[in-house]
């Protein structure tokens, strides 16, 4: 039954939809990517260099 | 933080202790990471040895000296495991156990996991290094071990080490997740998955089973899982490692953050689309490959961002690059990265993948990463723990700077003439000539012209290990130097307590006095990405989601390829092995022959005219695992059934120089002289009728029988043609039944009813029919 279905539908669909699947997601990450604010993103790259908690809260 | 040391001395005052509570004391368990670096070092050397040693015999064939566990077929996978999954992956965990413990501000969460981990792999390892050589092997690329060792990783991998790291996690100190833990939760979460799904399997026994997916399915799955294996475990981790190490040792914090969120949210949603892209003109569905080959093209640019964001994170720095080899080896490495993942792509593009695939071209994609991005990130990362882990000087900086450049030179030697080898197969190979004929027919003066570049390759690979002897040296030096007891200092850090609703940053919008929409304000807020940071708090959540990018990615290729039936139109004249060829197909994938031999005619013109009628998606629904191969080392042999005469198949194997003087091939005498045990037969024959062949219940009742007649028939022939008599127990035997039966079936057509009678198809000498007519059965599609 379910390969039935499956066989039914227009495979062909699926590289389109996973291709606005794709770009949904990364403009949304780019967008706030984008926004973070310098001080958080300076923080956050310099985590490996310190061995002093780093604590978002702090902001 | 608060640093004590085993005195009990402070060295500076705790931080935030109102923030999260008491302070709590603690120390980093250092000696999990000491046994996973000398373990990679250990195997690095191996791995490379063996390099060394399978390069050499495919130059020299002559020198297994008859024995079969030291043939190139069986070795190479040795090469690729101990690369992979023994240098590499230890390394790997030596990263993942020093970083994730700073980064968590914990020690691991079991100790005992930890041990259970380095035992347990090591285990692996060395089961891997005595299955692989006994033809004890799964055929898969990347995938060989046989079941019951998957079993093993599966459960070190995942519960053991998955386990251990989700714990730490659970329990860190740290609030924030840094960007090198997400590639450590993508490369655990999806190597498991990956694992998993494509070592499904039926045994037949401890040491044989059978892939449950069958033919172009079989190497949807393989490509899937072996694409994605260089992804998340060649490449994920490793970006992870740099995140961590590279700033230590550069002293600057990474480039950018942003792009670090950019680059692996598009990097875990598009690698899983890319493995098609190693099947392209196969049987495998169109649609599959042109999705393959599109996300390739798509995947270079989150790869770039990774690369640019290490090198990048050297601005300011160059002057320490031109004095620390440690630098050295991770701009080398990252370049290499860089060049790899362009060319990745690159080779996607079906145009130039017709020309590519099968060559060396390859093999030198895959070495420009493998010895470049995997290994100079390792060398890097290995001296700059070393010295700091066994609390001592290196023994010789010197000797850093010359491993350095012995590597490098080590890497452009292999490489360079490879790629040029692989340009000369891709020319060879495809080109016609006036006429419209192959302008070399012989297959044999393709490998010839390739032979000097391979002794080259020798050469290179020769000078790597040389690299990899002075670390092993420096670093074994640096341990004798240590001190008689290691310093095990106790840190402290306040523990971190549940996340409450304050915490959710940010909770405003700077537009909240503005007059604008309400809808301004929540994008502004969603911009300000508080909802990412809510998710670098939060492992499980950050997990899940990084299982969901993976997964949905794959059920959209999965699903469609496993269920539409028109993937593979079947061919009614294609039938099950009868049981000594089925077993022949055991002794072919024991033997390796897939490394060396493809059996996938691609719909060229070239290939065509070179192999025969290429090859239809319906012909390989019994081909459990399929048996495409990657390279070409030897001729295709999808149409090998009825080719030549058997004696001709048995002198091959016993010299494959009385045919072919300059042949490249090991003798495969063993063949000729070790029996077969038929007794054995019956349980393959079963879980190939489990897996869907339709064989009779007189078939499965008669296995041995059935066996028997059909080697006493073979040697017949043999004995006809001028050959040996009494050979019928023999296992060439039963490789020489499958080799006869390749590409047989889809160029039947379908017998008359009294002809069958008279003479059973089982009974058929092979390869007569292929010869009768060459046009293959169609199904009710019309689909070839």
């Amino acid at each position: 039954m379910i390969k039935d279905l499956v066989a039914s539908l227009d495979y062909s669909l699926c590289a389109e939809i996973a291709l606005g699947l794709f770009v949904a997601t990364f403009v949304v990450i780019f967008y706030g990517a984008l926004r973070l604010s310098s001080d958080a993103s300076e923080r956050f790259a310099s985590i490996p260099l310190s061995d002093q908690v780093e604590d978002p809260r702090d902001e | 933080m608060a640093t004590v040391t085993a005195n009990g001395a402070q060295d500076s005052a705790p931080s935030h202790p109102d923030s999260t509570g008491k302070l709590e004391h603690f120390r980093y368990d250092d000696q999990i990471v000491r046994m996973f670096l000398m373990a990679t070092i250990f195997w690095g050397l191996v791995a490379t040895l063996v390099g060394v040693v399978v390069a050499t015999l495919l130059v020299a064939p002559s020198l297994s000296m008859g024995f079969p566990e030291i043939n190139f077929a069986r070795l190479r996978p040795l090469h690729t495991n101990a690369a992979i999954f023994a240098f590499v992956g230890n390394g790997i965990f030596a990263a993942v156990y020093y970083s994730t413990q700073r980064l968590c501000k914990t020690r691991m969460w079991s100790d005992m996991l930890s041990g259970l981990h380095f035992w347990g792999w090591q285990l692996i390892i060395v089961l891997a290094a005595i299955t692989l050589p006994l033809g004890i092997t799964q055929s898969r690329e990347y995938a060989e071990l046989e079941w019951p060792i998957d079993v093993l990783i599966a459960i070190v991998w995942l519960f053991i080490f998955g386990g251990n790291f989700f714990m730490t996690l659970l329990k860190r100190r740290e609030r924030h997740m840094y960007v090198a833990l997400w590639f450590y939760i993508a490369t655990i979460v999806t190597v498991a998955v990956l694992h998993v799904f494509n070592n499904l399997a039926v045994p037949a026994g401890w040491l044989k089973s059978y892939s449950i997916y069958a033919g172009v399915q079989d190497a949807f799955m393989q490509w899937w899982y072996g694409h994605n294996a260089v992804a998340f475990f060649l490449t994920t981790p490793f970006l992870g490692l740099m995140y961590y190490f590279l700033p230590k040792a550069a002293e600057r914090p990474i480039f950018s953050y942003r792009l670090s969120i950019i680059h692996f949210w598009s990097l875990v949603f598009i690698y899983i689309w890319a493995g098609p892209h190693h099947l392209h003109f196969t049987a495998l569905p169109e649609w599959a490959s042109t999705l393959g080959m599109l996300f390739s093209i798509m995947l270079w640019m989150p790869s770039w961002g990774g690369m640019l964001n290490g090198l990048l994170t050297l601005r300011g720095a160059w002057h320490k690059v031109a004095v620390d080899p440690i630098l050295k080896f991770y701009v080398v490495g990252i370049t290499f990265y860089g060049m790899a993942t362009f060319e990745g792509p690159l080779l996607s593009v079906k145009a130039i993948n017709a020309f590519s695939h099968y060559s060396d071209w390859t093999i030198a994609h895959v070495h420009a990463g493998a010895l470049g991005w995997n290994g100079f990130m390792l060398f890097g990362m290995i001296y700059w723990l070393a010295p700091r882990i066994f609390q001592t000087k290196i023994w010789s900086p010197r000797l850093v700077g010359t491993h350095f450049w012995l590597g490098t030179i080590a890497i452009l030697l292999y490489i360079i003439p490879i790629y040029a080898a692989g340009f000369v197969q891709g020319m060879t190979w495809l080109s016609l000539d006036d006429t419209g004929n192959l302008s070399n027919p012989e297959f044999i003066k393709t490998v010839e012209s390739v032979i000097p570049l391979w002794w080259l390759r020798v050469l290179g690979g020769l000078l790597y290990f040389s690299g990899v002897v002075m670390l092993a040296v420096n670093v074994m030096m640096t341990w004798i130097g240590r001190p008689d007891k290691y310093e095990d200092p106790v840190f402290s850090a306040p523990a971190l307590l549940p996340i409450s609703d304050e915490d959710e940053v940010p909770a405003k919008s700077d537009l909240d006095d503005v007059p604008v929409l309400e809808l301004g304000k929540k994008l502004d807020l969603f911009g300000k990405m508080g909802w990412h940071r809510r998710w670098e708090r939060l492992p499980v959540r950050f997990t899940v989601l990084t299982t969901l990018a993976v997964v949905i990615a794959t059920l959209f290729e999965l699903i469609p390829t496993f269920l539409i039936r028109s993937n593979v139109p079947t061919i009614a004249s294609v039938k099950p092995y009868t049981p000594l060829e089925l077993v022949g197909r055991d002794i072919y994938v024991s033997e390796g022959c897939y490394n060396c031999h493809s059996q996938m005619i691609r719909p060229f013109v070239a290939e065509t005219k070179r192999y025969g009628e290429y090859s239809k998606p319906g012909e390989f629904i019994y081909d459990h695992p399929f048996q495409w191969g990657s390279r070409r080392i030897g001729p295709d042999l999808a149409r090998e059934g009825g080719l030549r005469s058997s004696f001709w198949h048995w002198t091959h194997f016993e010299n494959p120089a009385f045919s072919t003087p300059s042949s490249v091939m090991p003798s495969y005498e063993h063949l000729l002289t070790e029996d077969l045990n038929f007794k054995a037969i019956a349980p393959h024959v079963e879980v190939a009728a489990y897996l869907g062949a339709p064989y009779s219940e007189e078939e499965l009742a008669n296995v041995e029988s059935l066996a028997r007649r059909q080697a006493e028939e073979i040697t017949a022939d043999i004995v006809q043609q001028g050959g040996p008599a009494s050979v019928h127990e023999k296992q060439a035997i039963a490789l020489i039944a499958y080799l006869q039966r390749l590409g047989v079936d889809a160029m039947k057509t379908d017998t008359p009813a009294a002809a069958e009678e008279t003479a059973p198809a089982a009974e058929a000498p092979a390869g007569e029919e292929a010869a009768a007519d060459e046009t293959p059965t169609e199904d009710a599609s019309g689909n070839p």
